[in-house]
């Protein structure tokens, strides 16, 4: 910075151009992004009905009473968290195993990328309606299952029982992350000098030890930032789950909140109550983004 | 020594293996998808699956384009969802690297702030507003239209971010130049700004053009006519009436994820480029 005591004519009108630049994007922002979510907070405090025309009645917090004592919205609570650390901590430990691997077998590197990626190119639904067809009970999921237990003939009914159609969701979206992650922990590992680990092998210490005294403590900081990432990613969870339900799969075991929102909103029309959900919904992924400030604020390597 | 190097082989065929039952697992699905659109029902729910289809099963096919109603409305959600997800591509990738230019080249009052602001919208997730947004937008006239589907996603933070930390690295003498050489700052913008901008454009491009084919709930929110429906909505509809009809699911399955296949296999670099950009904190 110039740090000049009087900006000059040409500083002036430079800066109006870097004001012109943004200007589009802050008008869009304000719009669609700050005034909602100040309308969600401001809704969440009447009692409002999409279709009806009387004027919203002020109800305070009773929409944030009554949730604290919904039985139903603690059932999406947990349903959304059981969601989100059946799918995060597999998905997390596997990618990074399966990162690690790929990288000392350099020469098949690109073929096994491009498989565990090609998940990810295809979209929710469809991944959900394919699923959907594997976990029928005459589906694929049964007959592999069945193969590798050696139990024949039964049926595990995926979609039928609260504890089953739980593990199908999150086998869904583990399928079709699972690349994604990877693909971002070799990026996290192909950053860490080769000199380092021709240092430790000279030093005698195996893949092993290499790995977690070397490989783990440089990597922390994209494994805090893909832990947090894939947090948020699941909490925000929603087609799967969507059509698993509209598919005839029991709703309760996989409420999440976001299809909470979307049934007390849309279908039933209670935006005051719905709006108190998103709140809540907001501020815990508020809170686990200021983890991931903190965490990684923490260790910041250098080397 | 000789113990050594046997371990090493060992350890290496464990991870080959590891490595192929995930591969199986990964791309079995996707093969599933293939195989059974080109098969009968009753061969799809046969025990055990059999992985070659014996013919090429038209009828799902027909089905899947023709719609349950017979409408042929696939084509024009196809349509829909394309002029979406285009036009946000190119609004996001526009608007984006102009504001990231703004901010990385221009000094003026507040700029860090605005940034900070426009990073914050980051931590909004689109399920908690979606309300809010449906009023605006109800608001403004634009349900059921091309304009609701499309307006909330004319730009997002994380592209301006993107663009902004490719941009803070540009030279800086280019654009001295070129302003030296009597250059208006739009033209500066146009004609050397973002035709220098092309890996990162594309990774954005390509970020967007999925998030709008993939985007379920929001469409769902906005779309009431069968016209205006876009292809999660179609898969959706489709599945949830049809559930008995397993060989048409797939098909439209399949024909639905071609255009992300073409792009993928064309653009795989910008595709893994996407996602790897989490794990670069610089900046």
């Amino acid at each position: 910075m110039g740090a000049s005591a009087k900006p000059g004519r040409i500083e002036r009108k430079l800066a109006r151009w870097g004001v012109i630049f943004v200007t589009p994007s802050i008008i869009f922002f304000s719009i669609f992004s700050f005034y909602p979510i100040i309308m969600a907070l401001y809704t969440s405090l009447f009692k409002k009905n999409l279709l009806s025309l009387k004027k919203p009645a002020f109800v305070g917090l009773s929409h944030y009473k009554y949730l604290f004592t919904s039985p139903d919205f603690w059932n999406s609570v947990e349903a959304t968290f059981v969601f989100a650390m059946g799918t995060f901590l597999p998905l997390l430990v596997l990618s990074l195993a399966l990162a690690a691997f790929i990288m000392s077998v350099p020469k098949a590197k690109r073929f096994f990328q491009m498989a565990y990626y090609t998940p990810a190119v295809i979209s929710s639904v469809v991944s959900a309606a394919i699923w959907l067809l594997i976990f029928d009970p005459r589906g694929l999921a049964n007959q592999w299952v069945n193969f590798i237990m050696n139990t024949p003939g039964i049926d595990h009914r995926w979609l039928a029982n609260s504890m089953t159609v739980r593990i199908s969701t999150m086998i869904v979206y583990f399928w079709k992350y699972v690349g994604y992650f990877v693909i971002i922990f070799i990026s996290g590992l192909a950053s860490i000098p080769p000199s380092m680990y021709e240092a430790a092998r000279i030093d005698g210490a195996d893949g092993w030890q290499s790995f977690w005294r070397i490989t783990f403590p440089l990597l922390r900081p994209t494994v805090v930032l893909v832990s947090i990432m894939s947090m948020l990613q699941c909490l925000k969870t929603f087609s799967t789950q969507y059509l698993f339900t509209q598919s005839g799969a029991p709703q309760a075991p996989i409420n999440v909140i976001t299809l909470n929102i979307y049934n007390t909103g849309i279908r039933d029309f209670r935006i005051g109550r719905a709006s108190a959900m998103s709140i809540i919904l907001f501020i815990i992924m508020l809170f686990f983004t200021w983890l991931q400030f903190k965490l990684s604020k923490a260790d910041d390597v250098s080397y | 020594m000789i113990d050594s190097t046997k371990k090493e082989k060992l350890s290496l065929i464990f991870m080959y293996f590891v490595l192929t039952v995930v591969v199986v697992f990964t791309v079995a699905p996707l093969l599933f998808m293939a195989t059974a659109s080109l098969m009968p029902s009753k061969d799809i729910v046969k025990m055990p699956y059999r992985w070659i289809p014996k013919g090429f099963h038209w009828p799902n096919f027909v089905k899947a384009v023709a719609g349950n109603d017979g409408k042929f409305m696939f084509p024009i959600t196809i349509w829909n969802s394309l002029v979406v997800a285009i036009v946000v591509s190119a609004t996001t990738v526009f608007l984006a690297c102009m504001t990231g230019y703004g901010l990385a080249k221009f000094k003026f009052r507040g700029r860090m702030v605005i940034f900070l602001m426009i990073m914050a919208t980051m931590m909004i997730p689109f399920e908690a507003i979606m309300i809010p947004l449906y009023l605006v937008t109800t608001k403004l006239g634009l349900q059921n239209s091309y304009g609701g589907l499309i307006v909330p996603f004319l730009v997002n933070a994380f592209g301006v971010f993107m663009m902004r930390q490719y941009l803070i690295t540009f030279p800086d003498e280019f654009l001295e130049a070129a302003r030296i050489d009597g250059m208006s700052e739009i033209r500066i913008f146009w004609s050397i700004i973002f035709p220098n901008s092309g890996p990162t454009i594309a990774t954005l491009a390509i970020l967007a053009f999925r998030a709008q084919w993939d985007n379920l709930l929001w469409p769902l929110l906005v779309i009431q006519s069968e016209k205006m429906k876009t292809i999660p909505l179609y898969i959706v509809k489709f599945t949830a009436e049809k559930h008995s009809d397993e060989g048409a699911m797939m098909a439209v399955a399949l024909l639905a994820s071609i255009p992300m296949f073409a792009l993928f296999f064309a653009l795989s670099k910008y595709f893994i480029g996407g996602s790897a950009v989490y794990s670069s904190r610089k900046g």
